[in-house]
């Protein structure tokens, strides 16, 4: 019995081996999946890779169609629809439990396509961080940053999020404090979209956007670049909401937490109607690698999935 | 005094160097498709700063042995010690001299391809003595075979040579167990295996567990009134440790200075070392406890399960020699197999378990992959010899009369199909063999699916030299991700790449950046993603379709060919 358990299982070493590399999809394979999702995509679409390994061959077919917020995405919220290139019989995490509404498969890829419904998101924060106002400090002694073409910075392991060719920068001798969009990678080395506002101590450094549009929610993200946090030995940081001016919410986000949720509620109000002033604050009493980066959005009532 | 093992002549040493010239010959056709990693590129670095010493101890010994020139060319690196680091050195020399090698690299690699490959030799002999010639030959196929080990045997690195250098060792001290010419080789080896690496540390405890061992069987063996039949007297361990430290110092000239400075900084450098990223099942550890299980779970994703199965039937077989008499007699009352009076499956045993039961330990770093314990590799193989010979003769009994088949064409047949998965493997593994999985992990894709390391020191950016020689075709600069400017830089010494192909300064400046995919290397993406505005990558190169480098052009270079 050993004998044969031995001679069989060298013949199943190499049958295996063979069909493995029979089955790797081809680049002509993704390419021609791809090629499918391109005839039928539509904005408000995301398109993802199952297993998320494969994100880079996705990424190389249709990159052309995904957009850093598709790319670096806290959740679904902001799409109506979801495109999912999978291999090795795979789901994309997210994805609804339930049938897909397209399903075809292209030499080993397969498509898949489901409606979301429309999207909640009605305002991103990240989309609008070049009209916002940023400050450091309260009253009449905030200093205000400036929005500057400042010299795009960093790449390379350790260096965290990098820095925008264009962002706030709050003048001469803070350099680590700059407001901008980037892409960060969060504790389960994640990327994600965000505006990056590492607090400078306990003295809050502001980020105003005016006339932001009413609506029921706001969901916000927030976390510390991968590096910054996995230790899991440095101090909190605050981040702070304020709704025309008036704290409606705050995040207290210790090492550990990742990349967090906080969903902030505004029952209907004449007042929660019209537009608002909303200003995220971010404090440390501890700062150092404090490398804080937040996404935001302002959301209708949610619907079923990706949120 | 009988010597351990059975006889082996002259022929066998012509097999073990037929074995010996034809792994050689297949790792020097096949080095220049692996680009070098970037721990090599450390070492290049240091053997062309100690390859002037040579000349100037050649041109004027007395200058050479002056402080001011051993610190100034074996302070770089110094961290290991030189006697591969020498022997890449000389290598480079020759082909200074005599342009032996059609590329630079592969003569900074020469000494450990050719370490590697007499280990292949002393498998044999080794194997053919202990367990006879068919579980030798098996042994040492087996072992050459291995993808992440003939990745290994390419590299200017310290991983083979020490594999080689400790597998000597033992075969030394078990030789020394009946000769005390044997033990004086045993303490040269040692001092060897010391001036190549650290790995050889652990020998002396094997050694001391396993003579006890011995002697305790001896002594009872004495006690019931049996005859003497060897000395209790450690000729091989006192060798050691009298010849061993004496030549590590002898030929390590770092160490002739500051003598004890420089050995505590050096074992306190091993001893602290630092801890580097290493994914394991979709978690990347950067500092301990690590898991225990690391060793045991990569040693069953990267070597052929055939093989492993083989080395345990041979270990199972051999289970009765291996148990102290008493619990063996109570365990196996009808085994056959019984210990030899040298105790040789004790000392193998302990040979193969000691250097995965180090890393094992939730302290020790695991960056280096497999490559830690790689001196348990040939003891695996020697097992998996064993192994095979029980399976053919299984195969004898079944083909007994039914089949007009010759004993030999049963053994080269059941070789044959034994071996086959790991030839195909390794063959296909080559030129990504820090990135080949096996079967147990469901291959390359199984083992991205697992979440297990890709790669790591960078030595992939070699399969990229197709694509950057048509993409930039005036030249250009590329961001490295973790291949060194050392290593880049080799591939233009090599005329692999043009000299107008450079590493970039940053990353928002160069026409190519290079994502070299391995967990924690995720930021680098995202920040390509930022400093181009885009997230499609120009290439994506794989293995087995996985990702391993992912290529961004910069949108704004003119000198990328799109």
């Amino acid at each position: 019995v050993i004998f044969f358990a031995v001679m069989g299982l060298a013949l199943a070493e190499i049958f295996a081996h063979v069909i493995t590399r029979a089955r790797a999809p081809e680049k002509a394979a993704w390419a021609r999946a791809a090629a499918y999702v391109r005839a039928r995509y539509e904005p408000g679409d995301a398109i993802v890779a199952a297993p998320s390994w494969a994100d880079p061959l996705v990424r190389e077919a249709l990159g052309d169609v995904i957009d850093l917020a598709q790319a670096g995405r806290s959740d679904l919220a902001g799409f109506d629809r979801l495109w999912a290139l999978s291999i090795r019989g795979r789901l994309p995490e997210g994805a609804p439990e339930r049938e897909p509404d397209d399903d075809r498969l292209f030499d080993g890829v397969r498509v898949m396509r489901w409606d979301l419904g429309p999207s909640s998101v009605r305002y991103d924060f990240v989309d609008h961080v070049r009209e916002a106002e940023v400050a450091l400090g309260e009253g009449s002694g905030a200093a205000p940053c400036r929005w500057a073409r400042a010299g795009a910075r960093g790449g390379g392991l350790g260096a965290g999020a990098f820095w925008p060719e264009e962002r706030f920068a709050c003048g001469f001798g803070r350099g680590f404090l700059w407001v901008g969009e980037t892409v960060t990678e969060d504790l389960d080395l994640k990327p994600r979209r965000c505006i990056h506002q590492q607090p400078e101590g306990s003295v809050p450094l502001r980020v105003t956007f005016r006339d932001v549009p009413s609506t029921q929610r706001l969901v916000l993200y927030a976390g510390l670049y991968y590096e910054d946090e996995r230790s899991l030995e440095r101090g909190p940081f605050t981040l702070r909401v304020r709704r025309d001016g008036v704290e409606v919410g705050r995040m207290e986000h210790r090492d550990g937490e990742g990349w967090k949720r906080l969903e902030l509620a505004f029952p209907p109000s004449p007042s929660h109607a019209r537009a608002a002033s909303f200003t995220f604050e971010t404090t440390s009493p501890a700062p150092d690698r404090r490398s804080v980066c937040w996404a935001a959005t302002m959301r209708v009532a949610p619907r079923e999935v990706g949120e | 005094m009988n010597r351990p093992g059975r006889h082996v002549g002259g022929w066998d040493h012509l097999v073990g160097f037929a074995l010996a010239a034809s792994y050689l010959g297949l790792l020097l056709a096949t080095a220049p498709a692996i680009a070098m990693s970037r721990d090599e590129s450390f070492y290049v670095v240091a053997a062309e700063r100690m390859a002037p010493w040579f000349e100037l101890l050649a041109d004027s010994p007395e200058r050479a042995i002056e402080r001011s020139a051993v610190d100034r060319h074996f302070s770089f690196n110094h961290e290991h010690p030189s006697l591969a680091k020498s022997l890449f050195a000389l290598s480079w020399l020759a082909q200074r001299r005599h342009d032996l090698f059609p590329e630079v690299s592969t003569a900074h690699r020469f000494p450990a391809m050719v370490l590697a490959s007499l280990l292949l030799w002393l498998i044999y002999v080794f194997g053919a003595r202990a367990f006879g010639r068919p579980a030798g030959a098996f042994a040492a196929v087996s072992f050459a075979l291995l993808p992440r080990v003939f990745y290994q045997a390419h590299l200017n690195a310290f991983d083979l040579p020490i594999t080689f250098m400790t597998t000597l060792v033992v075969y030394c001290y078990w030789r020394s167990l009946a000769s005390r010419r044997w033990a004086l080789l045993a303490g040269l080896a040692f001092g060897l295996a010391l001036e190549t690496k650290h790995n050889s540390w652990l020998l002396p405890p094997i050694f001391a567990i396993h003579f006890a061992w011995m002697a305790a069987a001896e002594v009872a063996h004495r006690r019931r009134g049996g005859a003497k039949r060897m000395s209790l007297f450690p000729y091989g361990l006192l060798s050691m440790g009298t010849l061993g430290p004496l030549l590590f110092v002898g030929l390590w000239p770092w160490l002739w200075y500051d003598t004890l400075p420089r050995l505590e900084e050096y074992a306190n450098f091993h001893l602290h070392h630092v801890y580097y990223n290493m994914a394991y099942f979709g978690l990347n550890y950067f500092r301990p406890p690590f898991p225990v299980s690391f060793p045991f779970v990569m040693t069953l994703f990267t070597v052929p399960l055939t093989v492993l199965v083989l080395a345990l039937l041979g270990l199972s077989q051999r289970l009765p020699a291996i148990a102290p008499g008493p619990l063996a007699a109570r365990l196996f009352p009808r085994a056959t197999e019984v210990a030899d009076r040298y105790r040789t499956d004790v000392l193998m045993v302990g040979c193969l378990l000691a250097p995965i039961v180090v890393i094992a330990m939730p302290s020790t770093p695991i960056f280096g992959g497999t490559k830690h314990w790689m001196p348990a590799y040939p003891f695996l193989c020697l097992f998996a010899g064993l192994g095979y010979w029980k399976v053919v003769r299984w195969a004898r009994e079944l083909l007994r009369d039914k089949l007009p088949v010759a004993r030999h064409s049963v053994r080269a047949l059941t070789a044959c199909i034994l071996l086959t998965p790991s030839m195909l493997e390794t063959v296909h593994s080559h030129p990504f063999g820090l990135s080949h999985y096996t079967y147990a992990a469901g291959f390359t894709p199984g083992a991205a699916d697992y979440g297990m390391n890709r790669q790591f020191w960078g030595f992939t950016t070699g399969s990229l030299v197709p694509f950057l020689r048509e993409h930039l075709p005036e030249g250009g600069t590329v961001w490295l991700c973790d291949t060194t400017p050392m290593a880049f830089d080799m591939l233009a010494r090599d005329g692999l790449l043009p000299a107008n192909i450079r590493p970039a300064r940053a990353m928002h400046l160069a026409d190519y950046v290079l994502v070299h995919h391995e967990h924690h290397f995720a930021e680098v993406d995202f920040q390509a993603w930022v400093a181009f505005h885009d997230v499609q990558p120009a290439y994506v190169l794989t293995h087995d379709g996985v990702p391993i480098i992912t290529v961004y052009a910069n949108p704004a270079s003119r000198r990328v060919r799109r």
